[in-house]
């Protein structure tokens, strides 16, 4: 049984397409005479070195996080492109939640985190609403709300909340105490057990509850979850404000983490909400396998400048190698599709 | 029939092949577990109707996907027009003059009737699909054939009868000289089948052949010229129409005797439980039935006449825009779909692949709709070993033949997804049941278990509502019936007044007794 699935782990796919990847990036690397296992090393052991882990686990925390809010209504075949939207205003929200407060810090740490999961929710609801009254696609919806969502944080964090005396768009730093505790002197802090609590949620509710089984089927075929007497508009609702509630969280650890303050941008840049949607895909929105790319992710887009720093690689290359797996993966989820209809009937 | 011989390959042409059309020798075709085809020869004559029958199972859809170039054959050959050939693909079988209707159809559902007939064959015009041309063609080729249907229509908007039409102009368009057809008259009436028939019998005078997958025996006996039965992935029969008859063609199918077509005794009825005062809806207008506990009533029309709309309305999937309904004297008009089960309703919709399950799904999870939130769960939890054991028990109930529940549902023959289907609702015991083609492209042995089914159900004391193509099954099972035309409630009839011509009759909108009132 267990070696069954070991071996039925090595032939899928996944592990076919990432191999396929490392190997066609090799091939990359010799063409610009670069040694492809020097290459590779950096990459490892910058990510995940001493020197690495912690920026590693870090990333992993906002990339799992971000993941987790676009797999959860990717199950059902939603798509919420809203991510950035959600991320930075539930981080804007923590921000001033910290900053105003007036509870004791712990207090406001959880009050903040809270709040920033309301803003993103409430944020996500609203493309939900669009769809299901307005009958704009949740794809359009979701990512076109985006864009006024971080402009918003933006000219609060340049204007009305701007740190005086400060060139940088930034709030004031949050005062003493208000911040996630972190594990040693690292900056991976509560953050991350709090996104892998989510996702271990994630799969508890896939697996064993009735609305998670609800959701799968909704995905793989909708029409016959709503025969069925799933109501479509709910359950669109309900997961856009547990992914909307995700994403937020995302942005509220980022704020309460180094270097605890809203930094305009800061939360966008590192595009962790398309990471996110790449890990999401990769693992057809199944919680194990979100996990686990969440991390293969964390760890290229980390050993990447890792490898960039010592043997003169360009990071690139580990966007190279994230496309080529991507592209394998696309390619093979045409290819079952095709071989079970063609199995049909058969016997 | 001649014996295929084995020294008759040479330099691609077939020698002693005169007159054959399509010829498959030894195909044998092994799956997983199984052997589909076991050293199949059919020898199908240009000009020929011939039909391909046998049991779900049996191995018919694996030897016309060898033929049609979806799968490859272990080993054997295929020779068309006496030539041997390989088809890797589809394309190929089409390039060599080939055209298949498959059972589920492969249309766009999203285009027009025009665009989806001239698909990969369009007419161009400076290097533009010319979409005029394309609607001319496809009236052109209505016309010739007998096969109306609104070219500008989109295909979504369309019954199912309509799409099969759809289909098999695609074909026409293409010029295929062999036209398989995997079950073409399952959501016909007999009159369209009739008018089906007179088609493919004035294309096989022009010398086109036709291969017919069916199960059923009627057609066969009037529309084909030969037949080839199979079982268990081996050929069992090889008869000529004329000189066979329905029982020794279905004692070859199923290996045993056979009741046809038997006709059930009423059942008793009580207290009615699904009443249906002036429902109107898209497509159905003014309609007013009941359903007492233990019967089955039937509902029979020609496709297209609204009776989809209606048990879509009454299963909580489509507005009613007049009209109540009340479900064990509780109203139920403006119910959504989930509170309608929870009252007591269950529904075996019609397109079985699209709406009934989730074919990607396994069947364990298939066979949970419904009762995950009733029987199988507790407070919202939902454990894996209660969706297993429930997925065996119905698994065996109602003999779904599957490796492991654990399978995804797409692997199940058409039969069998139909008995995974019926059984998951009838498990729901609910007070009334919604039935739509039961026993559409299902094989003898599985219909006369799902008719028993259904019968059982009844005598236990549930209303059944019956909605089916089939007038030897409307006949056969419903205590009495009510023919749909245009919409309306046309006629309705007890079970001895409903004989095949009285019922014929009222669906082409010839007898309109009951009718209230016919005009404006």
């Amino acid at each position: 049984m267990r070696l069954d699935r070991i071996s039925g782990a090595l032939r899928s796919p996944i592990t076919f397409s990432v191999l396929a990847g490392v190997l066609i990036g090799a091939l990359f690397l010799v063409g610009t005479g670069a040694d492809p296992v020097a290459a590779y090393e950096a990459v490892l052991t910058g990510a995940l070195g001493a020197d690495g882990i912690g920026s590693t686990l870090t990333t992993a925390t906002s990339v799992l996080g971000m993941a987790l809010a676009l797999a959860i209504p990717l199950r059902a075949g939603l798509i919420n492109l809203g991510g950035d939207g959600q991320l930075v205003l539930g981080g804007i929200t923590a921000a001033v939640t910290g900053l105003y407060s007036p509870l004791p810090a712990p207090l406001t740490v959880v009050l903040a985190l809270l709040a920033g999961m309301a803003a993103g929710a409430a944020y996500a609801v609203l493309a939900a609403l669009c769809e299901n009254h307005l009958g704009v696609p949740l794809l359009v919806s979701s990512l076109l709300l985006s864009y006024p969502a971080v402009s918003l944080a933006s000219y609060l964090a340049r204007y009305p909340l701007k740190e005086p005396g400060s060139s940088l768009p930034q709030t004031r730093a949050l005062p003493d105490g208000v911040a996630l505790p972190a594990f040693g002197d690292s900056t991976v802090t509560v953050g991350l057990v709090l996104v892998v609590l989510a996702a271990a949620a994630y799969w508890f509710t896939d697996r064993r509850t009735a609305i998670g089984y609800e959701i799968r089927m909704t995905g793989l075929n909708a029409r016959f979850s709503a025969y069925a007497g799933v109501e479509r508009q709910a359950l669109t609702l309900r997961l856009m404000s547990v992914s909307g509630a995700l994403a937020g969280l995302v942005g509220a650890i980022g704020v309460l983490s180094f270097p605890y303050r809203f930094v305009d941008g800061s939360l966008t840049a590192p595009g962790y909400t398309w990471t996110g949607l790449t890990a999401a895909l990769l693992a057809a929105a199944a919680p194990l396998g979100t996990l686990i790319a969440s991390f293969f992710f964390a760890v290229l887009q980390v050993g990447g400048l890792a490898m960039e720093r010592t043997t003169e690689v360009p990071r690139e290359l580990t966007q190279v190698l994230q496309a080529i797996v991507i592209v394998f993966l696309a390619a093979r989820l045409r290819f079952p599709g095709r071989r079970l209809n063609r199995r049909k009937e058969a016997v | 029939m001649t014996p295929p011989r084995a020294d008759a390959e040479g330099a691609g042409v077939v020698e002693g092949s005169d007159g054959v059309a399509v010829e498959l020798r030894g195909i044998t075709k092994r799956f997983p577990g199984t052997l589909a085809n076991d050293a199949v020869d059919l020898t199908v004559r240009r000009g020929e109707i011939h039909a391909l029958m046998g049991e779900n199972g049996a191995g018919k859809s694996t030897l016309m996907s060898v033929l049609y170039g979806m799968e490859r054959a272990d080993a054997g050959s295929v020779i068309i027009d006496g030539r041997e050939v390989a088809f890797a693909s589809p394309s190929d079988a089409m390039a060599a003059g080939l055209g298949m209707v498959h059972q589920s159809f492969k249309l766009f559902d999203s285009l027009s009737v025009a665009e989806n007939v001239v698909y990969a064959a369009e007419p161009r015009r400076f290097g533009l699909v010319d979409l005029a041309a394309a609607r001319r063609r496809v009236r052109e080729l209505a016309e010739e054939h007998g096969l109306s249907v609104d070219p500008d229509a989109r295909v979504g908007d369309l019954p199912v009868g309509l799409r099969q039409r759809v289909e098999i102009l695609k074909l026409l368009h293409r010029g295929a000289r062999t036209l398989i057809l995997d079950e073409p008259t399952a959501v016909l009436t007999p009159a369209e089948a009739d008018a089906l028939f007179a088609v493919l019998k004035s294309l096989a005078a022009e010398g086109r052949t036709v291969i017919l997958v069916t199960h059923k025996l009627r057609e066969v006996l009037e529309g084909s010229d030969r037949v080839t039965v199979l079982r268990d992935g081996r050929v069992v029969a090889r008869l000529v129409t004329a000189e066979t008859s329905a029982d020794q063609i279905a004692a070859a199918i199923t290996g045993r005797a056979v009741e046809l077509d038997r006709i059930h005794a009423p059942g008793t009825a009580g207290e009615p439980v699904l009443e249906v005062a002036g429902l109107s809806t898209d497509a159905v207008r003014d309609v007013h039935l009941s359903v007492r506990a233990g019967e089955i009533v039937g509902i029979a029309g020609v496709a297209g006449n609204g009776q989809s709309e209606l048990v879509q309305a009454l299963a909580g999937l489509r507005a009613t825009t007049a009209g109540r309904v009340t479900l064990r004297g509780g109203d139920i008009t403006h119910a959504s779909a989930t509170e309608r089960r929870a009252k007591g309703l269950a529904y075996v919709p019609e397109d079985r692949h699209a709406v009934g399950t989730a074919p990607a799904a396994s069947v364990a999870d298939n066979l949970a709709m419904g009762h995950h939130r009733t029987s199988l769960s507790s407070r919202g939890l939902l454990p894996p070993a209660a969706v297993r054991a429930h997925a065996k028990r119905l698994v065996e109930r109602f003999g779904i033949k599957t490796s492991s529940p654990e399978v995804p549902a797409s692997a199940l023959s058409g039969g069998n997804l139909q008995k995974l289907l019926i059984g998951r609702e009838l498990a729901h015991d609910a007070p009334v049941l919604l039935v739509e083609q039961p026993t559409r492209g299902v094989d003898i042995g599985a219909i006369q278990t799902i008719h028993d089914q259904l019968i059982a159900y009844r005598d236990a004391g549930h209303a059944v509502l019956l909605v089916s193509a089939e007038l030897s099954e409307i006949r056969g099972l419903a205590d009495r019936v009510l023919v749909m035309y245009e919409g309306r409630v046309a006629a309705s009839y007890t079970k001895d007044e409903a004989d095949e011509r009285t019922l014929g009759l009222a669906m082409a909108g010839g007898d309109t007794r009951t009718q209230v009132k016919a005009a404006d």
